[in-house]
């Protein structure tokens, strides 16, 4: 294009030049000659014919470009333009700032109808929020909304079930603080999201209520991972407030494991080390050692707690599926102590008791204050079914059980088996279904059914 | 062993449990199930078209995602979201410094 404006522009000016030389000139100052006029002309033809040539060059071009289909046309390259400048718009709106948010966690639904109970539903809803403040500073607090009908009566409870900062220190070492789910056994930490447990409910050893371990602490913890040639250890310690003993009512020698207050200046220390040899395996040994004698107590408890966990899961060709193995096994060693009894009517206050002590020691309750628990668990899911149904069932089976000092008041052995059939409608949905059988020693033995639907979201 | 369950309360309210299932599932828009597809864990599926399972980054997410959980779709969440949620997983599995950034690569790639 600009070739030819050049040429035309040229032409013009020679047209114009002789124009105005023949017209402006007064006559007989500077006529033009007829020699000179050849030559004019002569140029101007030469110029025409140039730009004659040079115009269908370029059409020719043009022509080739709207011919080759490979290249983009005006349209498409107009289209590209708008495009362009959308995704800027978009990216624009859409920039972050340096702290990244994130709310995940969990809802369900459960159902159940226990023989001799009258059958009730819970809901619950727990958000967990995520804040990262930079690539090692993280924040993580989840709130447990719980809705219950009991007795038809209804009742919300909210809970804080961790609120904790960690940092990582470097690749193996990761510092925190708060309130964290504590790193004892696997049940707590890894397993009791609803969306996570393969049950409706918690093994009996692992509950909020009654359970034998604690499942969140508030204290301090270091933790990380590393690898052992092909294997692989990892590590978490606590050192937190810890529990304290109850030495009065129907929990008499059991722990408290929810008390936020630290009740002596003793602090619970605690810990997990795992092991994989093989990615599929972790085997695991967790303690928790602790001073639980509560504040007014006149004598001295310590407690010891201790389990192992082994961990498999493996997705074999020839079972046709996953397979998920759990085994907890755990011991809750405390101090022998006198309780005040409770029949007599004086389970009031420590201070009481020695006035009690010298009335007679029939009125004293002790025990060996030793208890055990654990579960094993097995569940499978055919993954590689042909069979869409198939591949998004799962199949569960637990055996769980509680040992507990049998000089204890409302203290029963008690045995369960509870088996499972799950409908995964996505990896984190999915619908429960189990029934229960439990056996308590000396009690009447009891059924339960239960069913849960649960978001992992 | 007497089972004195309350059969006709216990359909009655499988039946409601079923149904607020279907409407709580029916709240996430078609957009959200869509992402979370292919819904099962098997692990050679859900890696499928992704990326061959024995790179490195892959791998190691195939691995190590499934010891606790099922292993959610690569595409359920953005970028952003796999960094966060991530940094969280690396300190609640102990996982090595090694393993946290070659699964996020793996998962920033395939979703
Ligand atoms: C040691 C067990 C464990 C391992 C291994 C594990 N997770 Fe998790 N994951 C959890 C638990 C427990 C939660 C639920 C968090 C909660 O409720 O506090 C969770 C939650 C999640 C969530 C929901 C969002 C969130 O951050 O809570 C996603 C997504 C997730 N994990 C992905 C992964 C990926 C990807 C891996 C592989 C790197 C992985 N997980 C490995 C235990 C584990």
């Amino acid at each position: 294009m600009n070739t030819t404006h050049t040429y035309i522009a040229l032409i013009s000016l020679a047209l114009c030049s002789g124009t105005v030389l023949g017209q402006g000139q007064p006559p007989g100052e500077a006529t033009v000659s007829r020699a000179e006029h050849q030559a004019l002309k002569k140029d101007f033809e030469a110029l025409w014919a140039e730009m004659k040539a040079v115009r269908e060059a370029q059409a020719d071009a043009e022509r080739a470009l709207l011919q080759d289909a490979s290249g983009p046309t005006w349209p498409e390259l107009e289209r590209i333009r708008l495009t362009q400048d959308m995704i800027e718009q978009i990216l624009l709106e859409t920039k972050y700032g340096e702290s990244n948010f994130h709310v995940t966690g969990f809802a369900f639904t459960r159902f159940t109808n226990q023989e001799g109970e009258d059958s009730s539903f819970t809901a619950v809803v727990a958000p967990i929020i995520l804040w990262e403040l930079s690539d090692r500073l993280l924040f993580e607090a989840e709130l447990e909304f719980g809705l219950e009908t009991e007795d038809g009566e209804g009742k919300t409870e909210v809970e804080l079930e961790y609120a904790h900062a960690s940092y990582i220190l470097n690749d193996y070492v990761t510092l925190g603080a708060g309130k964290f789910l504590t790193p004892f056994g696997i049940f707590g930490e890894r397993l009791h999201p609803s969306w996570i447990n393969k049950l409706p409910d918690a093994p009996m050893a692992f509950g909020h209520h009654g359970g034998l371990v604690p499942m969140s602490s508030l204290g301090a913890y270091v933790r990380g991972g590393f690898p052992i040639a092909d294997a692989k250890a990892n590590y978490a310690f606590y050192l937190s407030n810890g529990p304290s003993l109850n030495i009065e009512g129907h929990g008499v020698g059991t722990l408290n494991f929810e008390n936020f207050d630290d009740i002596n200046n003793n602090k619970a220390f605690g810990g997990r080390i795992g092991f994989l040899p093989i990615p599929e395996v972790e085997l695991g040994y967790s303690f928790q050692f602790s001073n639980v004698t509560p504040s007014g107590f006149d004598q001295q408890a310590d407690a010891l707690l201790q389990s192992i966990d082994i961990s498999y899961v493996t997705e074999s060709d020839l079972l046709g599926g996953l397979i998920d193995v759990r085994f907890e096994l755990v011991f809750s060693d405390v101090d022998d102590v006198a309780f005040a009894a409770e029949e007599e009517g004086h389970a009031e206050e420590g201070g009481h008791m020695e006035e009690e002590e010298e009335e007679g020691l029939e009125e004293l309750l002790t025990f060996n204050n030793e208890r055990s628990g654990g579960y094993f668990q097995l569940a499978y899911r055919p993954t590689k079914s042909d069979l869409e149904f198939l591949r998004k069932m799962e199949f569960v089976g637990r055996y769980g059980w509680l040992d507990l000092p049998s000089g204890a008041p409302e203290a029963f052995d008690q045995n369960r088996w509870t088996l499972g059939v799950n409908y995964w409608l996505d990896p984190s949905t999915v619908f429960k279904l189990a029934y229960e059988h439990t056996e308590i020693d000396g009690g009447d033995d009891f059924d339960a059914i239960k069913a849960m639907f649960s978001i992992g979201f | 062993m007497t089972m004195r369950l309350n059969i006709r309360n216990s359909m009655q309210s499988l039946f409601l449990i079923g149904i607020s299932s279907l409407a709580l599932h029916g709240c996430k828009t078609e957009q959200q199930i869509a992402d979370r597809e292919p819904d099962t864990t098997s692990i050679a599926q859900v890696g499928e078209g992704v990326s061959p399972i024995t790179t490195g980054g892959a791998k190691l997410w195939a691995e190590n995602c499934i010891r606790c959980h099922n292993i959610r779709n690569p595409a359920s969440l953005s970028d952003r979201q796999w960094e966060i949620v991530l940094h969280h997983m690396r300190v609640r599995a102990n996982l090595t410094a090694d393993e946290h950034q070659s699964i996020l690569e793996f998962l920033k790639a395939a979703n």
